[in-house]
């Protein structure tokens, strides 16, 4: 069975290749962007399971991103990791999950499990470390 | 009535009775000056024909002499002979002169002069006994005839004389009696009777004059009293104290409202030194303040209250107040007293307190949100190396989490110093380096405008340095910037320029922060609206009260701030204009400001 795939978004280079490394020890395959348009053209030609989305980038900010990859695949969970405490609840509706950088990696991967779950549905893969 | 046409018809009925009283008394004058010529001429006349007759006597009596010596020859008989010589010379030589322009007369008085003389030479031949004509009746007869001829002669001019007089008497005499009396008499009439109704009717008009300005002067008194009375109403009507003093600052008027907040009924306070009523002290030290009508003398224009300062009325109550102190100028120009308008503040102070508060605090909460951003990239890195680290067997890599978590560190702390640093108080104004500062706040906005990719162009021309508050000129400089930023939007354009403003462009030399976009200006009105409390064009995004704050802070420290429109090419949006003196007035008495 071939690893969940996971696409990362973040434009702090050294904090994305550090999560890479965190998702990547979980189990799961990861693909990084460093900006919103990198990460959309990554979300339509690749067979992206879940998304991490950082909020505040330049250029583009998250939530416009989040938008457009719903429009594209409105079932693909994303889940909003931002350094704002609040982020706008427009922007907070778009997404699945939204939480805090910082809240550490336990909860992250939590909810990627759990999201993963339920988009699997009654399939046997539960993603899950190997 | 104008005073002046008062006085011009008073002269009239002065002077035109006057003159013509004078030109009767001419008229009189030159009447009588005839009259008198009159009975002179006459008087002369007498005179002549007396004196006339005298010559005829006396000859009469010389030849009378004469005759008695020639037929006696008693020489005692010549003595009306002799007797009459002397005088009849003098005789002649009088009526000479007396005749003298009368052409006739003078020609019967040479006539019988020659007559005369003829019977004088044969008279003195006589006297001399010249025996051919003595007792000769030839001779007699001849004598005779001689004197006959004088007799004539006199005859002639005496007659001559009486028709002359009577002529004279007839031309001169019965004119100025009758009709020059009756033409005087008439003159003198009428021109009484002119004076009488030109005096009359100018005193009729002087009345009617005197009337009307006594009229004129009561409205005018009815008038001033009713306009007292309105100007009395409305300052005592309108809703900031008023009280007007003389020159020597003693209390003249107060209304309602200064009554109320002095503590003084209006009926004591009038008279009394205004320091004595409007007790104003400085609210923070309580030294007394000083006295407005000594800064208007001193001045002669509208001045302002010094800032922060209270009134302590009569029963101890203090008020917070705004006033002004302005010269009442005369007609003549002249300062003739000096009127107070004041009003409670207190209220007003203490909502703008709490608003100030307010702002700091959502100024507080952004930095906050900054602080906490900044802070939390770092912070995830951390928590994400640990958990790597906690199952990690390779030392290599361990060694490699190790060094990454300890930078991720070492920039949250940076961050955090760098932070806290730049809001920091300070109680007394310091140097402030504005390039410095305006790079710690771009430090805070970096990530705002590269989200925004905005292209940010930096003119900081020269150091510049000024002395002030730095976390003050931060928020000023922060805010303008955030405005420039919501209005520049996506892939806009903002240029900070940084120059140091020359003296003679403003109060004094200091520095000049030039921000600006390529948003979309300021609306048409805005740009003094902008600066008022919760005005703002962000809808919900906005407290309103940022420029508000911010031109508080730029005044207390002596500047200005201003917005425009820029209209370059490339920033087509507003311009913000921050004025900062080199040396602030920030902590010196000062203009109100909104800032506590």
């Amino acid at each position: 069975m071939s690893k969940p795939f996971i696409l990362c978004v973040d434009d702090e280079e050294l904090g994305l290749q550090i999560r890479r490394a965190v998702l990547e020890r979980a189990g799961y395959s990861v693909r990084t962007a460093l900006n919103g348009p990198e990460g959309l053209d990554a979300f339509s030609s690749e067979p992206i399971d879940l998304v991490v989305l950082d909020y505040s980038m330049p250029g583009m900010h998250g939530g416009d991103v989040a938008l457009e990859m719903r429009r594209l695949r409105p079932t693909v969970p994303i889940i909003l990791l931002s350094a704002y405490v609040n982020l706008p609840t427009e922007v907070t509706r778009i997404v699945d999950c939204s939480m805090l950088k910082g809240d550490g990696p336990e909860l992250l991967l939590s909810k990627i499990q759990e999201f993963l779950s339920e988009r699997a549905g009654g399939m046997s893969h539960g993603g899950g470390r190997e | 009535m104008k005073q002046r046409e008062f006085r011009r018809i008073l002269r009239q009925a002065v002077y035109v009775p006057i003159l013509l009283l004078l030109l009767l008394a001419v008229f009189f004058i030159a009447q009588l000056r005839r009259f008198s010529n009159a009975v002179n001429d006459l008087h002369r006349a007498d005179l002549i024909t007396n004196s006339i007759i005298d010559l005829q006597k006396l000859i009469l009596d010389q030849e009378t002499g004469m005759r008695g010596y020639e037929l006696t020859g008693d020489p005692a008989m010549l003595a009306p002979y002799n007797a009459g010589m002397q005088p009849i010379q003098q005789n002649f030589a009088d009526l000479g002169s007396l005749l003298s322009g009368n052409s006739a007369q003078e020609q019967r008085l040479t006539t019988l002069s020659q007559r005369y003389q003829l019977w004088l030479s044969r008279a003195r031949r006589i006297v001399a006994n010249d025996k051919t004509l003595i007792n000769n009746p030839e001779a007699d007869e001849e004598n005779k005839i001689l004197m006959d001829n004088i007799r004539s002669a006199v005859h002639q001019m005496l007659v001559t004389q009486e028709k002359q007089r009577e002529e004279q008497f007839l031309r001169e005499t019965p004119y100025v009696t009758k009709a020059d009396l009756l033409t005087t008499l008439l003159a003198a009439f009428i021109i009484g009777l002119i004076v009488a109704i030109f005096t009359r009717q100018r005193l009729r008009t002087v009345s009617r004059s005197y009337d009307a300005t006594l009229a004129e002067v009561e409205q005018h008194t009815r008038e001033a009293h009713e306009s007292r009375q309105r100007f009395k109403t409305t300052l005592e009507s309108i809703g900031d104290g008023v009280i007007a003093c003389d020159m020597k600052g003693r209390v003249q008027f107060m209304n309602a409202i200064a009554a109320s907040l002095t503590g003084w009924a209006a009926e004591d306070a009038t008279g009394r030194p205004l320091t004595e009523v409007f007790h104003i002290i400085h609210e923070e030290t309580r030294e007394p303040a000083e006295n407005p009508v000594k800064v208007v003398q001193r001045l002669k224009k509208v001045v302002g209250l010094a800032n922060h300062t209270a009134l302590v009325s009569r029963d101890g109550r203090e008020y917070v107040i705004d006033d002004s102190a302005a010269p009442i100028l005369g007609p003549d120009g002249k300062m003739t007293g000096i009127v107070l308008v004041f009003h409670d503040v207190t209220e007003q102070r203490r909502t703008e307190a709490a608003l100030i508060a307010g702002e700091k605090l959502a100024v507080a909460g952004r930095l906050a949100a900054s602080i906490a951003h900044e802070i939390h990239n770092p912070l995830d890195s951390v928590s994400n190396l640990l958990f790597l680290l906690k199952e990690e067997k390779d030392p290599a890599r361990r060694d490699e989490y190790l060094t990454m978590a300890e930078q991720e560190l070492a920039r949250t702390m940076q961050i955090s110093r760098t932070m806290l640093s730049l809001y920091r108080e300070s109680k007394a104004p310091v140097t402030v380096d504005l390039k410095d500062l305006i790079e710690g706040v771009m430090l805070l906005l970096e990530r705002r405008i590269a989200m925004q990719q905005i292209d940010m162009a930096y003119e900081f021309v020269e150091p510049c340095t000024v002395e002030g508050f730095p976390a003050e000129i931060r928020q000023v400089v922060t805010n303008v910037l955030v405005n420039a930023i919501e209005a520049a939007g996506m892939k806009g354009r903002i240029r900070i320029r940084l120059r140091s403003a020359p003296a003679e462009e403003f109060r004094g030399a200091g520095a000049m922060i030039e921000v600006a976009d390529s948003g979309p200006g300021i609306q048409n009105g805005d740009a003094h609206r902008l600066f008022r409390p919760f005005f703002t064009t962000k809808g919900e995004k906005g407290t309103g009260l940022g420029l508000w704050v911010s031109m508080g802070i730029v005044q207390k420290h002596g500047g200005s701030i201003r917005l425009s429109n820029c209209g370059e090419a490339q920033y087509t949006g507003a311009c913000a204009s921050i004025y900062l003196p080199s040396k602030t007035l920030a902590g010196l008495d000062h203009p109100a400001s909104p800032v506590a």
